[in-house]
């Protein structure tokens, strides 16, 4: 595992909104690195930051940005000092793929699913008709569908099949990274599985390098190889699969999974009292120090990153470097 | 917490449904019949005081329409529904307005489910003007309790706020508290936490529980998240195509699933698990049938991969009671009932 290159850096981003009230502090010194082919599961409740990521790695940003800095190393180029023009003709699409939220639903609903998914190609790597069509071809298959559906419009298609052709259209221009922004929430129980195994084939068979934004921890756990936390714009915590579903450190992320109810066992149930704070200005200390049991003195100042033993990171005055708790 | 399953015949039925089917007419060009949406297809159960009946089901199997139908908000095709032994359809414009106030409704999205333009005050007072609640002293004294009951304190701060001052879950809890102020004997919670954080879900989950406790409230809770209903519920129902095709106790099911499909709900539901990235899940292909034009027989025969030829794709199964609390809609019980 640890021969793998990275394949994404991402050092102190952050992303600041402008708004009439002041600077909505969307994502905030987060740092991480992704190694390539693997899975990381960006994982937190609505408003923590987790799309806002998304959007800052792949530059699709709206206008009222008053803040967008720190570095992004993908492939070993530092994309942030690309600009605007060479970041869309070299980056966006044909290395870094992205399926937003609900995109399912933003099919054309009078043009055939084929011509909708050789569009990037002939945009981006400016394809003859003929070979786009048969790379989407491709695609369709190792997604799983009949290659005649390409034919059809997208109203003749069920949602999960929907689903599989947008993520098709991401992987026709064998990108490296794709990022998958809630790829599963609007469909049901079974389609959703369907649609993890299919993820899961193209993550073993192709190598693909996925970031999947989800506010569901146990689908998440199909997929993810490593996990990372978001909690009112920071990364609270950042830690191997294996490592965070069996000994989760930052007290959110406890918090967390003692409220996800769990079918095959039976388990106490709890939830966090309270709601995240504001991300116009936030509170200086540690963000979830209001809602957090375990806080004392030193919780009014930021949580500097701590490294655990196991390349985890954690945000939380409570550990050392051992992953130990420091103060009882 | 699942709860032993109870002996449901010493208890008092709230409600008992008799063959229930709701139907939706398809008119082409405006008034040729092109055919029914089969929508509920001969529902038939019985709820009692104080449980909590889980109905799970994916989108379009009817589990909502069944809901709306014993609300009234749809009309009812064929069958019967009783509520407290007395037959609906006998009731007269006035029994249809006491019969409404004696259940509470909690819808799946709180947003949309409040006036926007209302304060919680006028929220909670609505309800008490239209059932003829009107002393100034009782609407006070039935504001104070129910929001103190769904815990939305200190209540003079939260009685002028309007819906879009409220988090998810406060507007939620002001839902539910807008159900439970004509004192109802009879809640429908349809999808009530799917729309809420993971954190905040357990909270309203368990707050309902308490009101149900307190109130001795008879609930039906609908919901896609079979594993939810683990905590919530004495009893589950599965809904496919329109038809309810198993229904057992919580814990019965939960130890063994007995129709392939709500076996295969079961293995797509995900637990935590790190685990989970290295196996694949056995899960059907296909789609849920058309409700318009849906398959002979067994309504899933076209997905299972149980299917005996002849049998399931001709002749509808009926409810095979494999054990006294558990029984299934399908063919592979024959024997064992």
């Amino acid at each position: 595992m640890s021969d793998k290159k990275v394949m994404l850096d991402v050092q102190n981003l952050k992303l600041y909104f402008r708004t009439q009230a002041g600077p909505v502090q969307a994502v905030d010194e987060v740092s991480f690195k992704l190694k390539a082919g693997h899975t990381l599961a960006v994982v937190g409740e609505s408003g923590c930051g987790k799309s806002s990521l998304a959007k800052a790695i792949l530059r699709l940003l709206p206008r009222n940005i008053s803040t967008y800095t720190g570095s992004i190393v993908f492939d070993g180029q530092d994309i942030m000092k690309y600009d605007d023009e060479k970041f869309r003709r070299e980056i966006r699409w044909s290395k870094i793929a992205s399926v937003p939220q609900a995109s399912m639903n933003s099919l054309n609903p009078v043009v055939r699913i084929e011509e909708q998914l050789i569009e990037p190609l002939l945009i981006h790597e400016r394809r003859s008709k003929q070979k786009a069509r048969e790379r989407v071809a491709e695609v369709f298959e190792i997604v799983g569908l009949p290659v005649d559906f390409l034919q059809r419009y997208p109203f003749e298609l069920s949602g999960g099949m929907r689903q599989r052709a947008i993520i098709a259209m991401a992987l026709a221009s064998n990108p490296k990274l794709v990022v998958l922004d809630e790829p599963s929430s609007a469909l049901d129980l079974l389609s959703q599985a369907n649609l993890m195994n299919v993820l899961k084939r193209i993550k073993q068979q192709m190598e693909t390098t996925f970031i999947l934004i989800t506010h569901d921890i146990g689908t998440a756990s199909e997929l993810a190889d490593e996990i990372a936390v978001m909690y009112a714009g920071k990364m609270v915590e950042y830690a191997s699969a294996d490592y965070f579903y069996t000994d989760a450190h930052h007290p959110y992320s406890q918090k967390l999974m003692a409220s996800v109810p769990t079918l095959r066992e039976d388990k106490k149930l709890e939830f966090i009292p309270g709601q995240p704070p504001s991300l116009i200005n936030p509170p200086t200390g540690c963000r979830f120090a209001a809602r957090c049991d375990k806080k004392f003195a030193k919780c009014a100042v930021q949580p500097e990153t701590t490294y655990l033993e196991n390349g985890a990171t954690v945000q939380c005055w409570l550990f050392d470097e051992t992953g130990e708790v420091k103060h009882a | 917490m699942p709860s032993l399953a109870k002996q449901p015949q010493e208890q008092k039925a709230v409600l008992r449904i008799e063959d229930l089917h709701t139907w939706f007419e398809i008119r082409r060009m405006g008034f040729f019949k092109a055919g029914d949406v089969r929508a509920l297809d001969g529902a038939s159960f019985e709820l009692y005081e104080g449980e909590t009946i889980s109905i799970v089901g994916e989108s379009g199997c009817g589990k909502s329409t069944l809901a709306k139908t014993i609300l009234g908000i749809n009309h009812i095709s064929k069958g019967s529904i009783f509520f407290e032994d007395q037959d609906l359809s006998t009731l007269d414009k006035e029994g249809w307005k006491r019969y409404r106030s004696a259940i509470g409704y909690i819808q799946q999205d709180p947003y949309g489910a409040l006036p926007p333009f209302m304060s919680v005050q006028r929220i909670l007072e609505e309800p008490m003007k239209i059932n003829g609640i009107k002393d100034k002293a009782e609407q006070k004294k039935r504001i104070r309790q129910v929001l103190e009951e769904v815990k939305l304190a200190p209540i003079e701060d939260f009685l002028p706020k309007f819906p879009h001052m409220l988090s998810g879950g406060q507007q939620q809890r002001l839902v539910i508290a807008r159900a439970m102020i004509l004192e109802p004997r009879m809640l429908i919670a349809d999808e009530p936490v799917s729309m809420l954080d993971a954190s905040v879900r357990v909270e309203i989950l368990q707050l309902l529980q308490a009101l149900q406790r307190r109130h001795n409230l008879a609930i039906i809770y609908i919901t896609h998240d079979l594993s939810t209903v683990r905590y919530f519920s004495e009893r589950i129902f599965a809904m496919y195509g329109g038809k309810i095709i198993e229904k057992s106790s919580t814990i019965g099911l939960l130890e063994k699933p007995l129709h392939p499909y709500t076996a295969a709900l079961f293995e797509a539901t995900s637990d935590p698990d790190a685990e989970n990235l290295t196996t694949f899940k056995d899960v059907p292909a296909g789609e849920p049938p058309s409700l318009m034009n849906p398959p002979p027989g067994c309504r899933f025969h076209p997905r299972c991969r149980k299917i005996i030829k002849g049998l399931c794709d001709t002749q509808m199964p009926p409810e095979f009671w494999v054990r006294e609390d558990h029984a299934a809609s399908c063919w592979l019980y024959k024997d064992q009932a």
